[in-house]
């Protein structure tokens, strides 16, 4: 009797054993054991992925590790990690050329809206700032527009005596002669951070080259960079020069956007990624936001934007169920509503509300002057990027050591060794 | 028999206690070695790779638009070593042998003078960029209260002082390293060379120029042979404070940043190309191992025997 008592409290004490370890595997596939990495080349953001990483675990049980990476080595890990057939199982990707060479070489799965039902609400437009180059496929899910312009200080304008908002380039000198004459630095922008004098061009340009017609058309090979209107886009760059702070050539990224966050120049040309630094610095900063001036009156003018970065999911991840559900909640509008909230995002899901006024300025003009990032968009795919000329090359015009002409001739050459359509054409 | 038993077993432990290293080396540096050698005979689109190549990547690397930036780099990293290997040793020398006549307290201030080579790079490229900032910084502030305006630069941001400023900041951090090789050279000299001459009637620069600098020729071989690998695979302290791109306009571009540029692409500029970037890695290889194989061999050839 005690030896069948025995064995039977053994028999239970078996099945509980057994069905502890079988229940929970069988009862949820993506469980409070699955955990699923993400990485960023956003270490300022890893206060708000956790927060949102907590709500995806209270929602799912499934948990996320948030590992960021400096920007500038981002790429270069992320490469160095798929090629050796690991990598995180959900990852932040680059727009367009930034990261279509990983695309195009399988390492990101492909995503169709039966698994991310959202993508079927995005433009057009912006998917293609996450498909491949070659295979045109949907690599990514793109999460953010970016918007280019000129922010500007009301208060210090007003103290200036400035008025109306300038509309045209000659107005908008007018302006920042009148700031200058006032005792306080026109702009902020520098020239010794070589990326942030190509978003300065590619805020100003369009007017000059002609923005959605000129894409086209040099997109087709039917124009060239050496186009007159080109060349007059990379003199407009040249042409504000003459309005940044005196030793610009030394100036980093975040001192010149500090000249503007600490209310020490009046304009700053730049995009709206700017305006969470802004805020950081002087949270109580007065920003306001126009397109950048008309070459001339009665010209049109242009807002620049394009997609800004995608969430992509690794072709070799083994938690595939728990990455798409984690890539549906970064989609959702609860999270795209945080995001715009805590980081500025303009997203790319319709129905998110953007607070910032300077912010809803830009999601307002987009519809009727938007264009695309000329440079970003459409020569990025292949070795040299018109980019990699382009910055350089600004710095040296700048210097005063090459002309606008040179430049575009050099972006010419360089972007025709391997861009099809611009090909033995001078 | 049995001594020779004794020697076979003493090779067999010898090559034993070689395998880690050899096996590290293995590794780490000749199957990756051999991977970019490979590489670079292939075509690359993005980091799929195509048909083979023959010697395509290396003729484009030598072709425009790359060429440009390859002479540019390269003479960049020739000016490097020269500046580096005049200053950097020349003053290396001086302090050694200041150290080495100092009676009291050369332990204190030999920790000091080599302090600065074993501080984080990064750490030491954000706090000379912070020191040289033309708007913050103290150096242009001191500059321009002492009424040398004309002296205020923008350091790193002008094509024509972001060079010599970067090798004077790798001057300030390394030459803590040259100092220690020619004191422990200087040390080692036989002290009765030293008093020979000195009862001769030699005086103090006839005895360092005649006795001390010949005999510190070993130490010479290193510093320099080291200096020259240094110089044509200069990458950090660019990389900090000039970026990929080697800011402003390309003047602080080296072989190494140019090498990564075409390797993984650019953040803010894109695509890569691996073909070029491996051809320009065997190439870099290449100049590095032949220039100091030779040089080192030279220079030996050159050393007095003590």
């Amino acid at each position: 009797m005690i030896k069948t008592k025995s064995r039977l409290r053994g028999l239970m004490a078996a099945v509980f054993a057994t069905a502890a370890i079988v229940v929970p595997i069988t009862a949820s596939p993506a469980n409070a054991a699955t955990e699923i990495t993400f990485w960023s080349w956003r270490p300022e953001d890893k206060v708000f992925y956790e927060a949102e990483a907590a709500k995806f675990l209270a929602a799912t049980g499934i948990s996320v590790k948030f590992t960021p990476y400096v920007a500038t080595d981002y790429n270069a890990l992320l490469s160095t990690a798929l090629t050796a057939g690991k990598g995180p199982d959900v990852m932040q990707m680059r727009a367009y050329g930034g990261m279509s060479n990983l695309s195009d070489a399988g390492y990101f799965m492909p995503l169709t809206s039966k698994d991310i039902p959202a993508l079927a609400k995005i433009p057009a437009g912006t998917l293609a700032g996450a498909q491949g180059y070659t295979s045109k496929l949907q690599y990514g899910l793109p999460y953010a527009t970016s918007v280019l312009g000129v922010m500007y200080n009301p208060d210090l304008l007003k103290k200036a005596g400035v008025k109306a908002l300038p509309t045209t380039w000659s107005s908008f000198f007018a302006a920042m002669d009148k700031v200058k004459a006032a005792g306080i630095l026109p702009l902020g922008n520098g020239s010794g951070y070589a990326p942030g004098m190509e978003q300065l061009w590619g805020a100003v340009g369009p007017t000059f080259y002609g923005g959605n017609d000129f894409y086209k058309n040099i997109v087709a090979g039917n124009k060239t960079f050496t186009d007159k209107n080109f060349v007059a886009s990379l003199q407009a760059v040249k042409d504000l020069v003459a309005y940044f702070p005196t030793g610009h050539a030394g100036l980093d990224y975040n001192t010149a956007r500090g000249l503007f966050a600490n209310e020490k120049a009046a304009f700053y040309i730049g995009g709206n990624y700017e305006i969470s630094y802004f805020r950081s610095l002087n949270p109580s900063l007065n920003v306001g936001w126009m397109p950048a001036p008309a070459a001339a009156a009665g010209t049109p003018r242009y807002v620049t934007n394009w997609a800004d970065g995608g969430f992509a999911i690794n072709a070799k991840t083994t938690n595939k169920a728990a990455a798409i559900k984690f890539m549906n909640f970064l989609s959702s509008k609860a999270f795209m509503q945080d995001a715009a909230d805590s980081l500025g995002w303009i997203s790319t899901i319709s129905g998110v509300k953007v607070t910032d006024p300077a912010v809803v300025s830009m999601v307002r003009a987009i519809p009727s002057s938007g264009t695309p990032f000329l440079t970003l968009v459409g020569f990025r795919y292949g070795a040299p990027t018109s980019s990699s000329i382009m910055q350089p090359g600004f710095q040296k015009v700048a210097a005063g050591t090459q002309t606008a002409a040179e430049l575009a001739a050099a972006i010419q050459a360089g972007v025709a060794t391997w861009y099809v359509p611009l090909k033995g054409k001078a | 028999m049995a001594k020779s038993g004794l020697k076979r077993d003493q090779q067999r432990f010898t090559y034993l206690l070689l395998l880690p290293a050899l096996l590290t080396i293995i590794i780490f540096t000749s199957l990756p070695a051999l991977t970019t050698l490979s590489y670079s005979f292939f075509h690359w689109t993005g980091f799929q790779r195509g048909g083979f190549a023959g010697t395509e990547n290396f003729r484009r690397l030598f072709a425009f638009p790359f060429r440009d930036s390859l002479f540019m780099a390269m003479r960049h990293n020739v000016l490097v070593f020269i500046g580096i290997l005049i200053i950097q040793t020349s003053l290396g020398i001086l302090i050694a042998y200041a150290l080495y006549r100092l009676k009291r307290g050369q332990r204190f201030y030999r920790t000091v003078i080599f302090l600065p080579v074993i501080f984080s790079l990064v750490i030491v490229g954000y706090m000379w960029q912070a020191m040289l900032d033309p708007f913050y910084g103290p150096i242009n502030y001191l500059l321009h209260k002492v009424g040398w305006d004309s002296l205020a630069l923008t350091w790193l941001g002008s094509t024509a002082t972001a060079l010599p400023t970067l090798v004077f900041i790798n001057l300030w951090r390394w030459v803590g390293f040259p100092a220690i090789i020619f004191l422990a050279g200087l040390n080692a000299i036989n002290s009765e060379y030293l008093e020979a001459a000195k009862i001769d009637g030699a005086s103090e620069g006839q005895i360092f120029r005649k006795i001390m600098f010949p005999l510190l020729a070993p130490s010479m071989t290193i510093v320099t042979v080291l200096t020259f690998i240094g110089a044509f695979e200069w990458f950090d302290l660019p990389y900090v404070l000039g970026g990929s791109s080697g800011s402003p306009a390309g003047a602080t571009d080296t072989l190494a940043l140019m090498f990564y540029r075409l390797s993984f692409g650019s953040v803010d500029s894109g695509a890569n190309e691996i073909g070029i970037g491996a051809a320009l890695g065997v190439l870099i290889f290449t100049v590095v191992g032949i220039g100091a194989g030779f040089g080192s061999k030279y220079l030996r050839s050159r050393e007095v025997q003590m």
